[in-house]
């Protein structure tokens, strides 16, 4: 513990890459972000199919959001160089419209009507 | 159940050879139902339409056979291509890799609806915010 009463852990900051945004590396609730809070978007450094660090850095884009049946929200990555899928829980201070805008967006342009399931 | 068709603006890729598995079917890992390969709407069908199970087959690029895992993928969540194409992602369940595959004419609407409502049918925080608006 240092003299001003923060660890330094907690001073690390990183820039987001699409909105510039300067966010601290620990979420308030004091878990690992690797997205930006306000847009959401992250940047591709960790290599999910072999482990380790990537060397593509690319901008990472948030396609989708997956719930898990201990009712965790994961949020989903695409990269936009190498098109690798990555998958990191949310943070309690992420932006929540974008969250519901990517929850909702599939039902926005359905490839089948949903008019039928009102029937069911 | 009739799909909507707003008419494909992105051509699919074509497969470059042949795979090796001969046969014309797969069995689904996760219901047993027998699945011809050829599907309505895609020429790279790799779930079954019943249950939307998987098998992890590719490992960096689609098609390519070469994962060694070969386990059980589930899907996982449902996406939007920018020209409304819908898209499965798949969660390996033994070793947690992702893959992303367009739908088929013939899914299970009902399962693919299943898992596009379940953000939504979570009574958490974010829905609060939708209502606020």
């Amino acid at each position: 513990m240092s003299t001003n009463g923060k660890s330094p852990s907690t001073l690390n900051t990183f820039e987001c890459v699409r909105c510039g945004l300067t966010v601290t590396v620990n979420a308030p609730d004091g878990v690992r972000r690797n997205h930006c809070p306000s847009c959401l978007h992250s940047l591709h450094v960790l290599d999910r199919v072999e482990g380790g660090p990537s060397e593509c850095r690319a901008r990472m884009i948030p396609i989708s959001i997956a719930v898990l049946r201990t009712g965790e929200w994961m949020l989903i990555h695409r990269c936009t160089r190498c098109g690798e899928l990555t998958s990191n829980p949310i943070c309690g201070d992420d932006n929540q419209l974008i969250l519901m805008r990517m929850a909702v967006r599939p039902l926005a342009q359905p490839p089948f009507p949903l008019e039928a399931f009102g029937d069911l | 159940m009739p799909r909507r068709n707003p008419g494909r603006e992105r051509p699919q890729r074509r497969k470059k050879a042949q795979h090796a598995e001969p046969g014309d079917a797969f069995r689904c890992v996760g219901c047993r139902l027998d699945v011809p390969m050829s599907a309505p709407g895609t020429a790279h069908r790799n779930h079954c339409p019943h249950c939307l199970t998987s098998l992890h087959l590719d490992h960096r690029v689609p098609g390519d056979r070469r994962a060694g895992c070969r386990g059980r993928m589930a899907a996982l969540s449902v996406t939007v291509r920018p020209d409304g194409e819908w898209l499965i992602i798949h969660c390996c369940q033994s070793c947690g890799g992702l893959s992303a595959n367009r739908i088929a004419g013939d899914d299970n609407a009902l399962a693919l609806l299943r898992i596009a409502m379940r953000p939504l049918s979570d009574s958490r925080l974010p829905v609060s915010a939708l209502l606020s608006l």
